[in-house]
């Protein structure tokens, strides 16, 4: 039995990892655009697609591969700020109506660039950390453990130690304020965009071979994610990154102890509580909620 | 001659009359052909979206199958030869878009048939079956019902053809005692469920824990695959997977450091798996579904021509999307055409009568019988033998044709109790 608490313990931490990337992600461009991002999904998709294309088909790298996605998908979040979102900067609904549309183009893309099948990526590597017979860590999936947390305590230092971060987080708190202190609203957006798209094109990128990769992989992670964001707190950085954590704890477990149809419905079960008991979510404010 | 009714005092029950038989002159499809005119076969299924792998290869597989015929003149009916098209909707398995599709390939196109994959898209479509009386085929038999009246399934006998493997793993390695199972939570996964687990009974093979279901979305297999090794099972049982589920659990099951007996109905681009996992891991592995080169696939009561020039056509077309349904559909032509030469024409209840004649069929891997009143409240599904397939030394080989009729005439009420237990008998299902 605990061989096989550790060994749950070990696949929810990855859960967490890749969860709290892509929710933290989404966070930060409705804390600082306030806008819902529907096409969330589709960038952690296209990110995998671009480890499809680098890795699988030409042989790059697979870290260089990796690196691009997220390159990739961060100028894709700027095409999004700049065609859709600037223009719609006082309108968040035609914000959300605008991602879905965006979402479905990039659906359609990947369908006509690489076709409906799933896509063969090779593993990048077979090693396993194995702590007993049970319990084992395969080397890809700490990858993907490492770079979240690389990756997520750079933004905290970002956010927290830099002029830039605090200019974000100003913009996110009063935007017509920070705008008076001389700060570009819109600089800050495109930061924003390019972040947050960039993390969950670093997480797609990262999970392509541990994923069945296809152009609708978007839907399921997005579900998950806003999941998590509402748990959280919608607007709260450090929310998205604990509730990533809760929630990818419970579902694991679930799964591993009852099943996987079970460990959804008791994910939704703990969104209803939180709103119920915390309507803002774990660490929102209520002007956000 | 309008006038003329006019004058005559053109009454409301005549409007009526007048207008039932105008709207059912519409509805009827127009099943006459003039001499040497192209037959057109409709083809209804998902070409794009998530359930597009077991659509898309069965169109190419029936090019590939139409080209064949036409080069040898086409149907022969009692007016002679016509040549055979295919008229593709992309349903997007989507009951909606499934039934638009049905009445435009039907009113628009005039196809004389139509092919379906079935499954959730089935119930959008049967309304227009029943006002049109056009002849549907599915792959999933639990479509299936007395009012299907004008469906059959005359390929795939989804899932009881499972049977066979778990059948044939019993009698070659009797040393496997245990097992575990999951399934995708939905149409497809939970009559495979009830009949893996009435076939294993029926093996005298353990279920060492009930049935693992997880949601269709799930991406993350690690936790569902710890949860099946926890109980040191001698076989995990992939169910009726999709192969975007099948190759990561496999690939979980390598990295977990699995090395049992894996049972799984499909092992669609197997090849990928073996690159994910190795040939060793692979090695064994048992499904239902051959590659169309297979030498046994040359026996006298085969009866899909040139099984192995198919294959190496489709596999030139189309490099590395050989999968279960690339011939199952181009199969169904194959019985359809018998039976509409058979009956000389293409009209639907001809066909079909043919198609059923003496209660024979031809399918694909021998003599069958049209069967079903039990399990499906009507005997539309051809079932007769079925392939044992193994992965040896990196290539699917057949080991065996086993014979589904005896297997269910032992063990019959195993799977009926299992059937209902899922709610998974015809009767349950409405």
């Amino acid at each position: 039995m605990i061989e096989l608490l550790a060994q749950t313990g070990l696949n929810a931490v990855y859960a967490a990892s890749y969860i709290s990337l892509v929710a933290v992600g989404l966070v930060l461009i409705f804390g600082v655009m306030g806008v819902i991002n529907f096409a969330h999904g589709e960038l952690f998709m296209a990110g995998a697609y671009v480890v499809v294309a680098l890795y699988a088909q030409r042989f790059v790298p697979f870290f260089i591969a990796v690196a691009a996605g997220l390159v990739f998908v961060g100028l894709l979040g700027l095409l999004m700020e700049r065609a859709l979102f600037r223009p719609l900067r006082d309108n968040p609904l035609g914000g959300l109506v605008a991602s879905i549309g965006f979402l479905m183009i990039l659906q359609a893309l990947a369908v006509m660039g690489f076709g409906v099948r799933m896509e063969y990526i090779p593993p990048v590597t077979q090693e396993v950390i194995a702590f007993s017979d049970k319990v084992r860590l395969p080397i890809s999936r700490l990858y993907v453990i490492i770079a979240a947390v690389v990756m997520l305590s750079l933004l905290w230092y970002f956010l927290k130690r830099t002029r830039f971060g605090w200019a974000l987080r100003a913009s996110a708190q009063d935007p017509q304020a920070a705008a008076l202190q001389g700060i570009s609203v819109t600089l800050t957006a495109k930061i924003a965009m390019f972040i947050g798209a960039g993390f969950a094109g670093l997480a797609g990128a990262l999970t392509a071979p541990l994923v069945s990769v296809n152009p609708y992989m978007g839907h399921s992670i997005i579900v998950t994610a806003f999941i998590v964001i509402i748990v959280g707190g919608v607007g709260s950085l450090e929310g998205a990154v604990l509730a990533s954590i809760v929630y990818a704890f419970v579902h694991t477990f679930v799964t591993t102890f009852y099943d996987g149809v079970i460990a959804d419905i008791t994910g939704l079960m703990l969104m209803l509580i939180v709103l119920i008991v915390k309507p803002t979510g774990l660490f929102g404010s209520a002007d956000r909620a | 001659m309008i006038a003329k009714a006019l004058r005559g005092g053109f009454s409301r029950r005549m409007f009526l009359k007048s207008s039932a038989v105008t709207a059912l002159g519409a509805a009827l499809p127009n099943m006459t052909l003039a001499a040497g005119e192209t037959i057109k076969i409709g083809f209804l299924a998902p070409l794009t979206g998530p359930v597009s792998a077991w659509g898309k290869p069965g169109l190419d597989g029936c090019t590939i199958w139409a080209e064949r015929v036409n080069a040898e003149g086409g149907i022969k009916l009692e007016d002679g030869e016509h040549k055979i098209e295919f008229v593709a909707y992309d349903n997007e398995y989507d009951p909606a878009k499934a039934r638009t599709g049905a009445t435009k390939l039907i009113r628009e196109d005039g196809v004389s048939f139509v092919m379906m994959l079935g499954g959730d898209t089935w119930p959008g479509v049967q309304p227009v079956a029943d006002r049109t009386g056009m002849l549907f085929s599915t792959l999933l038999p639990s479509d299936l019902s007395p009012d299907t009246t004008t469906l059959v399934a005359p390929t795939e006998v989804h899932p009881i053809y499972i049977v066979t493997g778990v059948q044939w793993l019993a009698e070659n390695r009797p040393e496997l005692k245990t097992a575990v199972m999951c399934a995708q939570d939905d149409a497809l996964g939970l009559p495979s469920v009830a009949t893996y687990l009435a076939a294993f009974e029926a093996a005298g093979i353990e279920m060492q824990d009930d049935p693992l279901l997880f949601d269709p979305a799930t991406t993350d297999f690690a936790p569902v695959v710890t949860r099946l090794l926890s109980s040191n099972p001698d076989i995990v049982c992939l169910d009726t997977c999709y192969s975007d589920y099948v190759h990561p659990i496999c690939t979980q099951l390598f990295l977990q450091g699995f090395k049992g007996q894996i049972i799984s109905a499909t092992a669609d681009f197997y090849d990928q798996m073996i690159a994910k996992t190795s040939k060793e891991f692979m090695e064994g592995f048992i499904f239902q579904f051959p590659d169309f080169d297979d030498p046994a696939l040359n026996a006298e009561h085969i009866n899909f021509p040139d099984a192995n020039g198919f294959y190496t056509e489709y596999n030139k077309r189309y490099p590395g999307q050989w999968g279960a349904v690339s011939w199952e559909y181009a199969s169904i032509m194959e019985l359809w055409k018998l039976a509409a030469e058979k009956a000389g024409s293409v009209d639907p209840e001809a066909v079909l009568a043919a198609m059923q004649e003496g209660g024979k069929g031809q399918h694909a891997f021998g003599e069958a019988s049209w069967w079903g009143e039990e399990l499906f409240g009507i005997d539309h599904a051809l079932v007769g033998d079925w392939p044992v397939v193994m992965i040896e030394d990196g290539k699917a080989r057949i080991k065996a044709f086993v014979s589904i009729p005896d297997w269910y005439d032992q063990h019959g009420d195993l799977l009926i109790k299992y059937m209902t237990k899922y709610d998974q008998m015809w009767s349950q299902r409405s």
